[in-house]
């Protein structure tokens, strides 16, 4: 059993201790200082984040997207054939993202993410998981000026982010995670979403994660199951009891990714409440092949909410694990 | 009522001068009076209102000197809200998100004093400016209430009890800003349309309500179903393309016309404003139409808001003339 975290993480701390990266974006912006003295920035947050989830007990870690505008803008923008359009809304969240616009051919250039990730796996006490914006999500938040065809839209972009998971892979992730959960809201859309995913994966030495969150997976199960990943992510917040409920339609035959702690609302958890999910996951899952996590990304709590939520993802894990010993 | 065809306005909020943000911080620092900070505010709204006499815009807002976020001006007021902690909605834009902890409801009026100070400075109308219960619902975390929908129809009755107390100060135009409305459109459309019938329920006052961001297509012809006069939306973000949207079924509520990116830099000028009217009129009746910016226009200088403001009065002023010959 092991503590992990989905994604982001609260770029600033909170008032009174100034928020650095927001005011360094607002001296580039007035061209106060330079895009190097920002990235220098970054690193710096990166690297308190880093320690931070690991001092409040988590084992492995991300790099907190600190350097990420939104999920979308991220990746986009390292692959031809995209322009950056308006605001949209994130989901069903109070966070907003700027929209990519297929304009020409897609494809993978050049490595991405792979040098932030370096950096973290450079600077990081523990294993770093490597965060990617799934094909499927990526195309489904844009919109399709090009291709004219979510399937060809899709393909093409699982085909140039399989380069960069390749890339990760190369670099020394030994796990990476890719996020989906644009699955949810496209539904009718799985043999596509399946076939992107065997794409997405080909010849990628790692181990594979793939997060679907911000909803259950009723209706989906246990078809993904078929998927050519080694750890399916779902989240029991948003899916509430019917991601419990699937569960016993079919044994579970992956690794679980258990999003037990409500990342999008203060509201805090007790340590108790994680340990019996924990507890009540081993039905399904052997405690050995259980990453217990936050539901999503941290980054829609403050950031003293979201310490908190890791140390009582800890706390929850450490009791769930003297209990089962 | 009466007004001009092709009424100007805007949203609600304008950019504060700098002394006025200093200011601000220098009270949250208690290194000043709040005295001294109202008497700055107070002079600030009278500036904007004869600078929008100046423009001639024919219904005025008070500018919003006096408020931070939209969300957290109400919920510091009322009951039952603290503030959680500073959480980003895009780039490096945070705000102060609240969260719910208690029962809420309004102990005093919460915009009335204000209103009666903007109004007093001019003949013009000025709005009324409230930000809709679904809103903030949405931004703020609920950690007391069960369901979304008991928080909301609370909320909804709060803001109903300010509607009543503004249009006793004379109010006769209600703005209730909603946009978050479309955060969860097949979920819980129903339940912001029932929320707005509380809100303005009873009211002889013309009553808008603000809407921007998101996918309004998702919303629409349902959203012609919210119980107000006006819809005011964002159309020159996205070069008009809602106006396909608009085509069938009709638009049946008075349109505020967003003409204006608020989050560009670049002054419209006044020919493009007026294209933008004139491709609306294909649309949408003469008679529906109100011209304003697409959203508040806090993010922008001063300068670009009253080069903004100027083509928009500019190019309204050309459609008006080619409709009287």
């Amino acid at each position: 059993m092991q503590t992990t975290v989905v994604g982001s993480y609260p770029k600033i701390p909170d008032p009174p201790a100034p928020g650095r990266w927001r005011s360094s974006v607002e001296k580039l912006q007035r061209g106060e200082i330079s895009a190097a003295d920002l990235r220098r920035v970054e690193e710096e947050v990166t690297d308190e984040v880093l320690r931070e989830q690991a001092e409040l007990g988590i084992e492995v870690v991300t790099d907190g997207q600190i350097r990420w505008e939104d999920g979308f803008t991220y990746f986009a923008r390292g692959l031809t054939g995209f322009t950056i359009n308006g605001l949209q809304r994130y989901f069903d969240t109070n966070v907003y993202y700027r929209q990519p616009v297929a304009t020409g051919e897609v494809t993978w250039q050049a490595p991405i993410s792979v040098q932030d990730y370096a950096f973290a796996a450079a600077h990081s006490a523990r294993p770093v998981k490597p965060v990617v914006t799934g094909p499927f999500t990526l195309a489904v938040m844009s919109r399709d000026d090009h291709y004219r065809n979510l399937d060809r839209f899709v393909m093409a972009l699982a085909r140039a982010l399989n380069q960069e998971l390749r890339a990760l892979a190369e670099a020394g992730a030994s796990i990476i995670q890719v996020d989906e959960p644009g699955l949810l809201v496209r539904r009718d859309q799985w043999p596509l979403f399946q076939r992107a995913t065997e794409a997405l994966w080909d010849g990628v030495r790692a181990r594979r994660a793939l997060y679907l969150y911000f909803g259950h997976i009723d209706g989906l199960y246990p078809a993904v199951l078929d998927l050519p990943v080694d750890v399916l992510g779902l989240d029991f917040v948003a899916g509430q009891q019917r991601n419990w409920e699937i569960l016993r339609r079919a044994p579970f035959t992956k690794e679980l990714g258990l999003g037990v702690l409500d990342a999008r609302n203060t509201r805090m958890e007790t340590p108790e409440e994680v340990a019996a999910a924990c507890r009540r996951a081993a039905d399904f899952v052997t405690p050995s092949k259980l990453h217990v996590s936050p539901s999503a990304g941290l980054e829609f709590l403050p950031r003293r909410v979201a310490r908190k939520k890791l140390e009582t993802l800890a706390a929850g894990v450490r009791r769930a694990k003297e209990g089962a010993a | 009522m009466t007004s001009p065809i092709l009424a100007t306005t805007t949203v609600g909020s304008f950019p504060k001068p700098p002394h006025l943000l200093d200011a601000r911080r220098k009270v949250a620092r208690k290194q000043m009076d709040p005295a001294e900070l109202h008497r700055l505010e107070r002079a600030a709204t009278e500036d904007w209102i004869r600078k929008q006499e100046e423009l001639d815009l024919d219904i005025l807002v008070d500018g919003e000197m006096y408020r931070g976020d939209m969300v957290a001006f109400f919920a510091d007021q009322m009951d039952g809200f603290q503030i959680a902690g500073m959480v980003r909605s895009y780039g490096n834009r945070y705000y102060p998100k609240p969260a719910v902890v208690a029962p809420v409801g309004r102990r005093a009026p919460l915009t009335v004093d204000w209103y009666k100070f903007a109004q007093g400075l001019t003949s013009r109308p000025v709005k009324g400016m409230l930000t809709g219960p679904y809103t903030i619902a949405e931004w703020s975390f609920n950690e007391y209430y069960p369901t979304r929908r008991e928080l909301v129809l609370e909320l909804a009755r709060a803001i109903h009890d300010e509607a009543v107390d503004l249009e006793r100060a004379g109010a006769t135009y209600i703005q209730i800003d909603e946009p978050a409305i479309h955060t969860r459109p097949d979920e819980d459309f129903d339940l912001a349309v029932e929320a707005m019938e509380i809100v303005t329920r009873g009211l002889r006052a013309y009553t808008v309500t603000h809407v921007c961001y998101g996918e309004v297509p998702r919303i629409y012809p349902a959203m012609l179903r919210l119980a107000v006069n006006q819809i005011d939306l964002a159309l020159k973000n996205d070069d008009y393309a809602l106006l396909e949207t608009f085509k069938s079924p009709p638009f049946t509520k008075d349109i505020g016309l967003g003409v204006l990116d608020a989050h560009s830099h670049r002054a419209e000028s006044p020919e493009e404003v007026a294209d933008g009217i004139r491709r609306t009129l294909k649309v949408i009746p003469l008679p529906q139409i109100y011209v304003s910016p697409d959203c508040g226009l806090k993010t922008r200088t001063t300068e670009e808001t009253m080069a903004k403001l100027k083509s928009m009065v500019e190019g309204t002023r050309i459609v008006r003339k080619e409709l009287a010959s």
